[in-house]
């Protein structure tokens, strides 16, 4: 089946009528995630510069109100329909990490749970990729994204669309009228994209991270880190939050919010103790969380290769540089 | 270029070679050619890491903090902004002059919007300078264009201004990170249960954490501009701190940080005849 | 934003000990009279007043601030009311250049014997909050806004 582009609008404002539609348009030209208002045109030219995880996972989300006088707790959620279109195969890939750790880690995360099954993606392949793109590297493909419920693969003037699952099939349904059978005629290569930047995941990556954790080669790598949460804010899988509460008087309200694990107060206990007290021990934790822990425990590498990190990052560090120098067995100054 | 750059590698190489400094921090490649990432290097035989292009622009003063009592001096590439940034950690009791070699290496502007501000292309404080000075580049008749611009705004203006400013700010705290005036052994934002900040994503708590850290800075600020260059969301943060400059260059006259190392700022001092609007 | 008749403004008085506070309680003494919205908090000088208090007091739903402290000369520890001044000067133009009405943020100098003026100041302040109504800016009941994304 593939879908015109002429009619995408059509079919964009379809979709509005059943839920709410996020898609990126352009913000001074880099395209970011917004919900639609039925009339900005989609920027798709390139990702967004900010990933789409706050759709599951908001940067602050109210958990529930209590009341200590009447010891009243009212848990708030949000179901609300979201279709998030124009989603690219690496941040289809980080939702499905995300569901690894809020659903599968033997303990369902109901706020975040609410939100998935609210929320359908239409993702859409990637046509070209960035220079700090190395999702390829990381056992994804820019050119298809099997997690989504729909994947579109640009043919020049129109989308072929594939749909993998029941909110998928749903969305066809939604669109009968607008698809049409596939011309067989790309005009525009799609579905032979390759990342140019290769970096180093081999198998026993993971292994050879964790063997190497009292190595001094992450003295050397994280001697530029600034110690900023920038690569953790901006990453589509890191998942850690910090719980706090807001009182007033006797009633109040819990809430939760994104952290990151290179701030001084992430692990610090309760006495005063930090088990990770410098930049070192907070990027090698990151590193190891990305490309090790993660495998161990889920068997896939929570890094999905978007390359956000490498282009925001203010000390420029690249996280594919210690993956070369751990693949390559060589020491950092080496 | 490559001569300056042959410059800096030999200087290290020396300086470490002698032993007169245990690590020299320079610029070096990254895979990009137009980036580069601030290096520590140890090995004399690895100062041919070290590159000087227009794309050595991170500021390189405030790692000086990651190693307050070293063994033996760290060796430090100086510009102008380094110097200045220098000065303010001088100032205020971060490092001590002696723990450090400072290589002066005149600027000659890179390809950062942070340079376009720039008034001190030559280092102020150095131990060696490896090449003549460049020209200071013409006084910057705009320092606080844009401060103007935001106050002719009407009030409601300007909180929607800094509101929506704010909105994308994602508390990522690269700003203070980057900061040499944000010395602070621990920041209050890390310190979420003291009660000053919220730790929340709100409108509220973000511009509460903007203008706290404008005022914590403000009589400090080098103009250095980092801030503005590692903001992931571009936020203009300097509206704020050169807002607080720009008061006080008018209520005392010309003010400017980072010149000296001895110059008490402005809001640790005080004047018997200071202007008083609270008669 | 339309004013409510009844809208009673909320007003946080940050008071030297040594100065204000004592005006404060003479003014009491001689039975004047002031807005009762004004709340006064004792400080052991105005130069303990973190510029954070009034931002603080803004989040927290105060719809004006006031900074009271000896005159300048008259600090019971010197100089501690030099550094306000300073301070303040530079702070009531911040908040200005954030958008926050002038009238909203008063720092003022009374002494222990001008109990007058602090009825006068705590009066004139109360009345102009009450003219520009509640405050909204920096107000935390606006807090928590979930991304744009997330749609709710």
């Amino acid at each position: 089946m593939e879908l015109k582009k002429d009619k995408l609008t059509e079919a964009l404002l379809l979709l509005r009528g059943a839920s709410n539609v996020i898609l990126p348009v352009s913000n001074d030209g880099a395209p970011v995630f917004k919900l639609w208002d039925g009339v900005a045109e989609p920027c798709l030219s390139a990702n967004t510069s900010l990933p789409p995880k706050d759709l599951l996972f908001p940067r602050s989300e109210k958990m529930y109100d209590y009341n200590v006088k009447t010891g009243n707790i009212s848990e708030i959620s949000s179901n609300k329909k979201q279709t998030v279109f124009g989603i690219r195969p690496c941040d289809v890939r980080s939702i499905e990490n995300l569901d690894h750790a809020f659903l599968e880690s033997g303990y369902t995360d109901s706020y975040y749970k609410t939100r998935r099954d609210g929320l359908t993606t239409i993702a859409l392949a990637c046509t070209e990729t960035a220079r700090t793109c190395f999702c390829d590297s990381m056992g994804l493909s820019p050119n298809d994204a099997p997690g989504a419920d729909i994947v579109l693969n640009d043919r020049g003037d129109a989308y072929t669309v594939k749909s993998n699952t029941e909110k998928g099939e749903e969305i066809t349904r939604l669109w009968k009228s607008l698809l049409s059978k596939e011309t067989g005629k790309a005009s525009k290569a799609s579905g032979s994209v390759v990342c140019d930047f290769k970096a180093r995941a081999d198998k026993d990556l993971p292994e050879k991270l964790v063997a190497r954790f009292d190595d001094p080669m992450w003295d050397k790598l994280s001697k530029a880190c600034l110690g900023c949460g920038c690569c953790s804010f901006i990453c589509p899988t890191c998942y850690c939050f910090d719980i706090g509460r807001e009182n007033h008087g006797a009633s109040g309200t819990a809430f939760r919010c994104w952290d990151s694990c290179m701030f001084s107060d992430y692990s610090r206990m309760a006495g005063g103790h930090d088990p990770r007290p410098s930049k070192k021990e907070r990027l090698r934790n990151r590193y190891l969380h990305k490309l090790a822990y993660f495998n161990l425990r889920y068997g896939v590498t929570l890094c999905v290769g978007c390359g956000r990190c490498v282009d925001k990052c203010p000390a420029n560090l690249d996280v594919t540089r210690a993956m070369d120098i751990i693949s390559e067995g060589v020491r950092a100054d080496g | 270029m490559s001569e300056k750059q042959e410059k800096m590698r030999q200087c290290a190489e020396k300086l470490l070679r002698d032993g007169e400094a245990g690590y020299v921090i320079g610029w070096g490649e990254t895979r990009f050619d137009d980036r580069t990432t601030p290096i520590f290097v140890e090995d004399p035989a690895g100062a041919g890491a070290f590159v000087w292009n227009e794309y050595a622009i991170n500021s390189l003063a405030k790692y000086l903090l990651d190693d307050k009592y070293p063994d033996k001096k760290i060796g430090l590439f100086t510009r102008g902004c380094e110097s200045r940034a220098i000065n303010r950690l001088l100032k205020d009791n971060q490092i001590k002059r002696e723990n450090v070699y400072l290589i002066g290496v005149p600027c000659d502007g890179k390809k950062s919007d942070r340079c376009t501000l720039c008034r001190e292309r030559n280092p102020i404080l150095y131990d060696v300078l490896l090449w003549t000075p460049e020209d200071d580049p013409p006084p910057a008749a705009g320092r606080f264009d844009r401060v103007k611009d935001i106050e002719a705004m009407s009030p409601d203006e300007r909180y929607v201004y800094w509101g929506e400013t704010y909105d994308s700010c994602i508390r990522c705290y690269a700003c203070r990170n980057v900061c040499p005036a944000c010395n602070c052994r621990e920041c209050y934002a890390d310190m979420s249960k003291t009660g000053f900040q919220g730790k929340q994503h709100s409108r509220s708590d973000n511009q509460i954490f903007g203008v706290t850290r404008a005022f914590h800075v403000g009589d400090r600020c080098i103009e250095c501009g980092e801030c503005e260059r590692v903001c992931p969301m571009n936020l203009p943060i300097m509206g704020q701190t050169q807002k607080i400059l720009k008061d006080i260059n008018e209520l005392t006259g010309e003010y400017e940080c980072g010149m000296d190392a001895t110059s008490e700022n402005y809001l640790g001092r005080f004047d018997l005849d200071d202007k008083d609007e609270f008669m | 934003m339309p004013v409510e008749k009844s809208f009673e403004p909320a007003i946080v008085a940050f008071c030297c000990n040594w100065c204000t506070y004592t005006g404060a309680d003479l003014a009491g003494l001689n039975r004047m009279k002031y807005p009762e919205n004004v709340h006064v908090i004792r400080v052991p000088c105005s130069g303990r007043v973190n510029p954070q208090f009034i931002l603080r007091a803004f989040q927290k739903g105060c719809d004006g601030v006031m900074v009271c402290g000896c005159h300048p000369g008259d600090c019971h520890y010197s100089t501690g009311n030099y550094f306000t001044r300073r301070r303040f000067m530079i702070m009531k133009r911040l908040l200005e250049y954030n958008g926050i009405d002038p009238e909203r943020f008063h720092a003022r100098w009374i002494s222990g014997s001008e109990a007058a003026k602090f009825r006068d100041t705590a009066a004139e302040v109360s009345e102009h909050v009450k003219k520009l109504g509640p405050n909204v800016k920096y107000r935390e009941e606006f807090r928590i806004t979930e991304s744009a994304e997330a749609g709710t």
